[in-house]
């Protein structure tokens, strides 16, 4: 009984997880990637209740192993069939990603209302895309001064959310 | 909540900034840090918003980096004194000058090659050289016969043809020629004549030729 719910508890805990990586590996729109999720927790499963985690190491780098086992089997496998091996998407995700829409709506109305040098930020680093060195140059502030600010702007958003 | 040390590393990774080693250690601390986890979703829920919904986000930004692109050129107009205007002026007349005489140059499309036929084997490539006189029919023996010059150190070769064969021939270096006397008295009214001249450089090379032109000498009855 021990077992069974340590193992919900983990599927609980490592299902996010392991769907953001193997999203980002295999593309957010590709349809593919929920199977192969479910296939890596099946077989997480399956290893635990055959006694492989011997607790060597966390119980997060043992999924983290199986699942990069599973996502370099899935680019062999597509790499036979398609040629060509699916490059993982570019971040950020496509709007797909926002099942929910009032929420994303929510988001890009907060950001909106932040004070203009943390939208500054925003708008140069993520929108524009230059890096944190040259962002940091057109503002003449330090490059981590650039991190600081991004942190602290998602810091006011989350609060403005939360409202 | 503590800052862990591989926060730093969530933008970079979201981004694809990461090389192979740097990103899987990455992704190995965030399946043991839900601390970098939750931070990193958030983190991708902002950077997906601000890419899908920047354009209405950032519609001041827009204009505002528009307009400082606008106010950067006036700026440089602005802060020129008028010594330094007048210099710009003269630098953008001079370099006008030397596009409207330079470029037209360049680009000027060469000329339709001038072609001469000398006989049915032999056609040549150049200037036409213009005979003056005699052009029409005289009344007699013409003692000179005279073309227009094309520059120093010419060699011309005149010829005269009287019924399509060759009558006389003599080079000059002048674009005139007295004809000598024997010439002159071999020369028949009522014939047909023709003649024509060619200029050559004086290594021996054809540079022009001129028409054949046709003249006849009218007996003065």
């Amino acid at each position: 009984m021990k077992q069974k719910l340590d193992l919900d508890e983990i599927v609980v805990k490592y299902r996010p997880i392991l769907s953001f990586r193997i999203k980002k590996y295999l593309g957010h729109q590709n349809p593919d990637w929920e199977d192969v999720v479910n296939e890596i927790i099946t077989n997480v499963v399956e290893k635990i209740k055959k006694g492989e985690f011997r607790g060597e190491s966390s119980i997060g780098t043992f999924i983290y192993t199986i699942s990069s086992r599973r996502i370099v089997d899935y680019i062999r496998q597509k790499s036979k069939t398609l040629k060509h091996i699916p490059e993982p998407k570019t971040f950020p995700a496509p709007e797909l990603e926002f099942e929910n829409k009032e929420r994303a709506k929510t988001l890009a109305d907060a950001i909106k209302k932040l004070k203009p040098k943390y939208r500054k930020i925003l708008y140069l680093y993520y929108y524009k895309g230059f890096s944190r060195n040259e962002v940091a140059e057109k503002l003449g502030i330090s490059p981590r001064r650039v991190s600081e600010r991004v942190d602290y702007a998602q810091k006011l958003l989350r609060k403005i959310i939360k409202k | 909540m503590k800052k862990c040390n591989f926060n730093n590393l969530i933008d970079d990774y979201l981004l694809n900034k990461l090389d192979n080693k740097e990103r899987e250690n990455f992704e190995e601390h965030y399946f043991n840090c839900e601390h970098c986890f939750e931070e990193m979703v958030a983190r991708d829920e902002l950077i997906a918003i601000v890419k899908n919904k920047g354009q209405l986000i950032f519609a001041d930004e827009e204009r505002q980096e528009e307009k400082k692109e606008v106010f950067f050129i006036e700026k440089i107009f602005s802060s020129l004194t008028p010594k330094q205007w007048a210099y710009a002026a003269v630098s953008v007349a001079l370099v006008l000058v030397v596009l409207l005489n330079v470029v037209p140059l360049l680009k000027k499309t060469p000329l339709p090659p001038f072609f001469l036929d000398l006989d049915k084997e032999e056609r040549i490539r150049g200037e036409s050289l213009s005979l003056i006189s005699p052009v029409i029919d005289i009344k007699s023996v013409p003692s000179q016969f005279m073309w227009a010059p094309l520059g120093d150190n010419v060699d011309y070769k005149i010829s005269i043809f009287f019924n399509h064969k060759p009558f006389w021939t003599a080079t000059t270096k002048e674009s005139t020629i007295s004809l000598p006397e024997d010439v002159k008295n071999r020369m028949q009214a009522s014939g047909k004549y023709s003649w024509q001249v060619k200029a050559f450089s004086p290594q021996g090379i054809l540079l022009a030729v001129s028409p054949k032109v046709q003249f006849k000498i009218i007996s003065a009855e």
